[in-house]
């Protein structure tokens, strides 16, 4: 795949393989940090940021544990909720209009088959289906909005310790769905 | 209703919070400390990922502006410059002493000096031991600290020059990691730390080290599992 020999060019230090995973990867990962920073400048910095994480890491990249765009979104997620957790992340999202965060978050899934295993995204679904809709609701919005605890907690208008346990017993239901393997 | 959590299941539980980046401010910075200092335990955040990570398939593309890679492409062309740049801005703050460079002597441990920090005046001082490496054969870093003088020598072998720095953070026990700041790829560094700081250079503690995006001023916290990492032992 032209994306894995891309990114270990960029693990021996070259630059244009990075911009070879750029071009292969730039409109995916800025669609994760534009969804979970919620405004194009921010995100823009964030995915900046990531690509240079990208340049630094691809050495310890390791195919037999994730697939590329997988490794790639990771970095991208986690970079993005960084932003958001951050002094200045917190003060951008209080001045952004309150998001319908749940209707997006629960649109018919746009499968990217060519990216991420289609099994293994079946699997997932099927067990996140088995959920009870609210508690799979909240998991999607944190996964793709970034949404803390306390932002779920006040949206679904539930004490702290309620959407607390909703969550973690949810996540907990889910690891026994999908096997241990 | 988590009464019923065995501590395994409330481990497993916690890394599933930070994978999904449910958890904020101390819990947050918590958790984190905890994957950097603690192995088994970022493993079992990585499996989130990893079991989450199908829903990766599900996110809408969008156009970053042109502008976004010739931002990339500067930041890789000024990345040594920058890094040679923070340290020094990062040194002065702490008004250290000199920032020395040259080559590392091969055989390296994290070696400390401290002393009880109430006392002003030393009448044992204690020395410390502690390697920071990684399982690999990874970075390692040489440092004497004397708690007397607050001064820290550091030298420091191993990391790969690129674009993130490596950053120094001191984790107490049972608290959140406090960077100490970015150094070097190689070569030596002397500080001289500022008293808030050498309140948590104490036996247990653990001393990590992050590859970070270059700042003038040190993170609030990792954003990234510790390549390298180790306890101060008194001795």
């Amino acid at each position: 795949m032209r994306l894995a020999a891309a990114l270990a060019a960029v693990g021996r230090g070259d630059q244009a393989a990075l911009r070879q995973v750029y071009d292969l990867t730039a409109a995916k990962l800025f669609g994760i940090c534009l969804r979970i920073c919620g405004e194009r400048a921010s995100a823009e910095d964030v995915l900046q940021t990531v690509y240079i994480k990208v340049w630094e890491r691809a050495g310890q990249f390791d195919a037999t544990r994730a697939s590329p765009i997988t490794w790639l979104a990771t970095i991208a997620r986690n970079g993005a909720i960084d932003w958001r957790r951050s002094v200045a992340g917190r003060a951008a999202r209080d001045s952004l209009p309150e998001q319908a965060a749940f209707a997006v978050a629960d649109e018919a899934p746009r499968a990217d088959q060519s990216l991420v295993a289609a099994e293994e995204g079946e699997q997932l679904h099927r067990c996140l289906d088995e959920l009870e809709a609210r508690t799979r609701a909240c998991i999607r919005s944190a996964f793709f909005d970034g949404s803390t605890y306390a932002e779920l907690a006040e949206r679904e208008k539930v004490p702290l310790g309620t959407m607390k346990s909703w969550i973690r017993r949810g996540l907990m239901r889910l690891k026994d769905c999908l096997g241990d393997g | 209703m988590d009464d019923h959590l065995t501590p395994d299941q409330e481990r497993d539980a916690l890394a599933a919070e930070l994978a999904l980046g449910l958890l904020e401010g101390q819990a947050r910075a918590d958790a984190l400390r905890q994957s950097l200092s603690d192995p088994a335990f970022a493993a079992l955040v990585a499996a989130w990922e990893a079991k989450l990570a199908p829903l990766h398939g599900e996110w809408a593309d969008a156009e970053p502006g042109a502008a976004v890679w010739n931002a990339i492409e500067r930041r890789l062309a000024d990345a040594p410059a920058d890094k040679v740049t923070a340290i020094e801005t990062r040194l002065r703050r702490w008004r250290a002493g000199a920032l020395l460079s040259g080559a590392v002597a091969a055989a390296l441990a994290f070696v400390l000096i401290t002393r009880p920090v109430p006392s002003p005046v030393p009448t044992s001082p204690q020395l410390a031991v502690a390697r920071i490496e990684s399982d690999a054969a990874g970075p390692l870093v040489l440092a004497r600290y004397n708690q007397t003088s607050g001064l820290m020598q550091l030298r420091i072998h191993g990391f790969e020059p690129g674009a993130l720095a490596p950053e120094l953070w001191v984790i107490p026990e049972g608290g959140a990691p406090v960077s100490l700041g970015q150094i070097g790829h190689a070569g030596e560094a002397e500080m001289t730390m500022p008293p808030p700081h050498r309140l948590l250079m104490t036996e247990g503690a653990t001393l990590a080290i992050t590859m970070e995006p270059v700042s003038k001023t040190p993170h609030p916290a990792p954003s990234s599992a510790a390549v390298a990492s180790g306890k101060i032992i008194t001795i």
